[in-house]
């Protein structure tokens, strides 16, 4: 069997996001907002879907040209994709490499799964505490609902 | 302790030292003999979203016997609320009045943690949906300390509506922070304590030695149990009011299923009770549960003052 070689083109500044669970990459793009971003800079965002890859079999990748992401946005990342690496990229050269780690909280990317949560009512930016990084385990800050697994759902800025 | 200017809205944020030197300010505040002026001149803004009657009356009246008074409003369809207003204005707004202290009730849950965040002066929470109700944890703990002399070591049922009941929720992870407590579970299965909190008391039992065990009837631990803690069904937090008729006459407390209970044992109830206690209850020994909702008056007196800088 021959193997597909397919390549997103490479960025001279700017962020990748490797190492992504398959099937996830436009759901980080989605909670990140960086459509959003992208349409307000113009520059190049390039997902990819289902890479080959010799440790996860399939992954996905994410390149953003330019924008400047801080690491608390991209420690969001590790909450969706806890082994994703991040590459920052300048004048076409590696600058700084490493993983995502998952953050003691998180902002206003998650929504609170109970429906008589004062955030499912008012406009109030969620707040959550980490209580378990393993399997992730949320606290809303306001009604201390704690909750896991499907319940936890990001909010998708389109 | 110094709990002058701080906010009281989850039994989360107390430790169990915190607990406790609440618990030992209540005879000093009850039978304080400048008590009538403890909190002369300070306001305090009752902001009641959500009908109450022993909260909001016992914080009224408490205020007043330490020598203040209070403001806001008891009914929300009267106020701007029905304009659409957010709560957090709606703080902001009596914030900008100059109460000294806000007592909030909300039937949305978190609703005291946005006040608190919207407010300079603290904030009381006095029930947020079925969340917290830290005031009616602190009356229960001081009621179980009073008709116990301790807190360690209890086995206490909680009986009922365990999945809404905001008091028992509260008071069970109160009693986490105690010592080898047993806490029993008694409801109907979709009424259940949730699972976030039984987890809570897995978690808690190798380091407390806290122990619990869910049941369906009253009748199978009653000899075994310190403190008896009733609860109504939630009627108005149901989906199916048929339900809630259903669960009502199941569990249900009289005075013949008390005979084997230990002499010590105490009936509470954070009250009003519909018909999950009969009357003939009263008559007992066991009943407590008009001492409990007295309690609540000198324990918000105690917070009040505390809160207020009156007493350290």
């Amino acid at each position: 069997m021959t193997q597909r070689t397919i390549t997103i083109a490479k960025i001279q500044k700017g962020i990748v996001i490797d190492h992504i669970p398959a099937g996830k990459a436009y759901l980080i793009a989605q909670v990140l907002g960086l459509n959003v971003l992208a349409r307000e800079t113009g520059d190049i965002i390039a997902i990819g879907i289902n890479f080959e890859s010799p440790s996860m079999n399939r992954k996905d990748i994410i390149k953003v040209e330019n924008l400047g992401l801080t690491r608390d946005m991209l420690n969001v990342v590790a909450l969706i994709a806890p082994m994703a690496t991040i590459t920052r990229i300048e004048d076409g050269r590696v600058i700084e490499k490493h993983k995502v780690e998952i953050p003691d909280t998180v902002g206003d990317v998650v929504l609170c799964p109970d429906a008589f949560c004062i955030t499912n009512h008012e406009q109030v930016p969620c707040r959550f505490a980490v209580v378990e990084k393993k399997p992730l385990t949320l606290k809303c800050y306001y009604c201390e609902t704690e909750f896991f697994g499907p319940l936890v759902k990001y909010k998708e800025k389109s | 302790m110094d709990f002058e200017g701080r906010d009281l809205i989850s039994m989360n944020d107390l430790s169990r030292e915190e607990i406790d030197a609440i618990l030992t300010k209540v005879p000093e505040v009850k039978n304080h003999p400048n008590k009538r002026n403890l909190c002369k001149n300070k306001v305090c803004a009752l902001l009641f979203f959500e009908p109450s009657t022993r909260t909001r009356t016992s914080f009224e009246v408490a205020m007043r016997n330490l020598g203040g008074v209070v403001g806001g409003f008891y009914d929300a369809s009267i106020t701007s609320v029905v304009k659409e207003e957010s709560l957090w204005d709606t703080v902001k707004m009596h914030d900008g009045y100059g109460f000294h202290v806000m007592v909030i009730r909300h039937p949305l849950k978190g609703a005291a943690r946005l006040a608190a965040d919207a407010a300079q002066s603290p904030v009381i929470n006095a029930g947020d949906g079925p969340n917290q109700h830290p005031t009616q944890t602190l009356l229960d703990l001081y009621s179980i300390q009073e008709t116990q002399d301790r807190i360690d070591g209890l086995t206490v049922a909680m009986v009922g509506d365990l999945a809404n009941g905001r008091t028992v929720h509260s008071l069970t992870e109160a009693l986490l922070k105690y010592q080898s407590c047993r806490l029993i579970f008694v409801s109907p299965r979709d009424l259940a304590m949730p699972r976030f909190i039984i987890d809570k008391c897995i978690k808690a039992g190798p380091k407390t030695g806290l122990s619990i065990t869910e049941g369906s009837r009253i009748e199978d631990h009653i000899s075994e149990i310190d403190i008896l803690y009733m609860t109504r069904t939630q009627k108005e937090r149901l989906k199916e009011r048929t339900a809630a008729e259903k669960f009502r006459s199941i569990y249900r407390l009289e005075a013949n299923m008390l005979k084997d209970a230990k002499f010590t044992m105490k009936v509470m109830h954070p009250l009003p009770r519909v018909t999950e206690i009969a009357q003939d209850v009263d008559s007992t020994p066991h009943a407590y549960y008009f001492q409990q909702a007295r309690n609540g008056l000198f324990v918000r007196e105690t917070l009040l003052a505390l809160i207020l800088g009156a007493v350290k």
